[in-house]
């Protein structure tokens, strides 16, 4: 299983996807999940990818063999 | 309507069981997407009307758990030790910042350094309300992998505080 999380208010919500099942429902849900990314960084939030074991800032296009992505939150000063 | 089960929620905090573990959201309708919202109207270190004391304990909950998913076992490990993080500036010589959960960052310098802020507390918050420690590790990553952001935005301060924009 491959995923987002989503850190929000809510502590995280976690959106996931299998690349090992070729279905309508699971391309729509890697779908999902490259739109969600896109629209985060649209709004000016950063991702994070999970590379050996640690989250690193990601600036690459949506990966869905990517194990795990995080939106992080864009900063601002005061 | 006058709902006697939330108030009743909100009073004891809430029973419900906590789930601290990553669980995937059937609906990707269901996902709150902080940026598409604005939170300037919320008062400090808060997460909105609608979150009851049992939402902001399951929060914080869940974001332990994502904060060490994000920082990885033993940077997660060396916070329980020392209760902060620190990261040598890739910019400014000599420079170190210190990061504790929920507060300013703190600039230190090595002797013969100089911090190269007027005042020595970064103040840096998120644009939308987060769990504290959750910010934190989002925060780690911006000043290890993006510092010229920090420095970009960095609001430098003379004392140490809470930040405002996390719970």
């Amino acid at each position: 299983m491959h995923r987002i999380i989503v850190a929000n208010r809510r502590g995280h919500q976690v959106v996931e996807w299998d690349l090992d099942t070729d279905t309508e429902e699971a391309r729509e849900r890697i779908a999902e999940a490259e739109r969600i990314i896109q629209q985060a960084r649209q709004q000016g939030c950063v991702v994070s990818k999970k590379v050996d074991g640690k989250h690193v800032l990601d600036t690459a296009p949506f990966d869905p063999k990517v194990e795990e992505y995080q939106i992080i939150a864009p900063i601002a000063g005061g | 309507m006058f709902d006697v089960r939330r108030a009743w929620r909100w009073l004891v905090g809430g029973s419900e069981l906590v789930t601290a573990e990553l669980e995937p959201t059937d609906d990707a309708d269901d996902i709150e997407r902080p940026w598409l919202r604005s939170w300037d109207h919320l008062p400090k270190r808060t997460a909105g009307p609608d979150f009851t004391r049992s939402d902001y304990r399951a929060a914080r909950q869940r974001a332990i758990e994502v904060a060490r998913a994000t920082l990885g076992d033993n940077l997660w490990a060396d916070l329980q030790r020392h209760g902060y993080l620190e990261l040598p500036s890739t910019l400014f010589d000599g420079i170190t910042y210190r990061l504790r959960v929920g507060r300013r960052i703190e600039v230190r310098a090595a002797p013969g350094c100089r911090v190269p802020w007027v005042y020595p507390y970064l103040c840096i918050n998120p644009t939308y309300p987060l769990p504290e420690i959750e910010f934190f590790a989002q925060l780690y990553l911006y000043v290890r992998d993006r510092e010229e952001e920090i420095v970009r935005v960095a609001a430098p301060q003379p004392w140490d505080q809470s930040l405002g924009r996390t719970f």
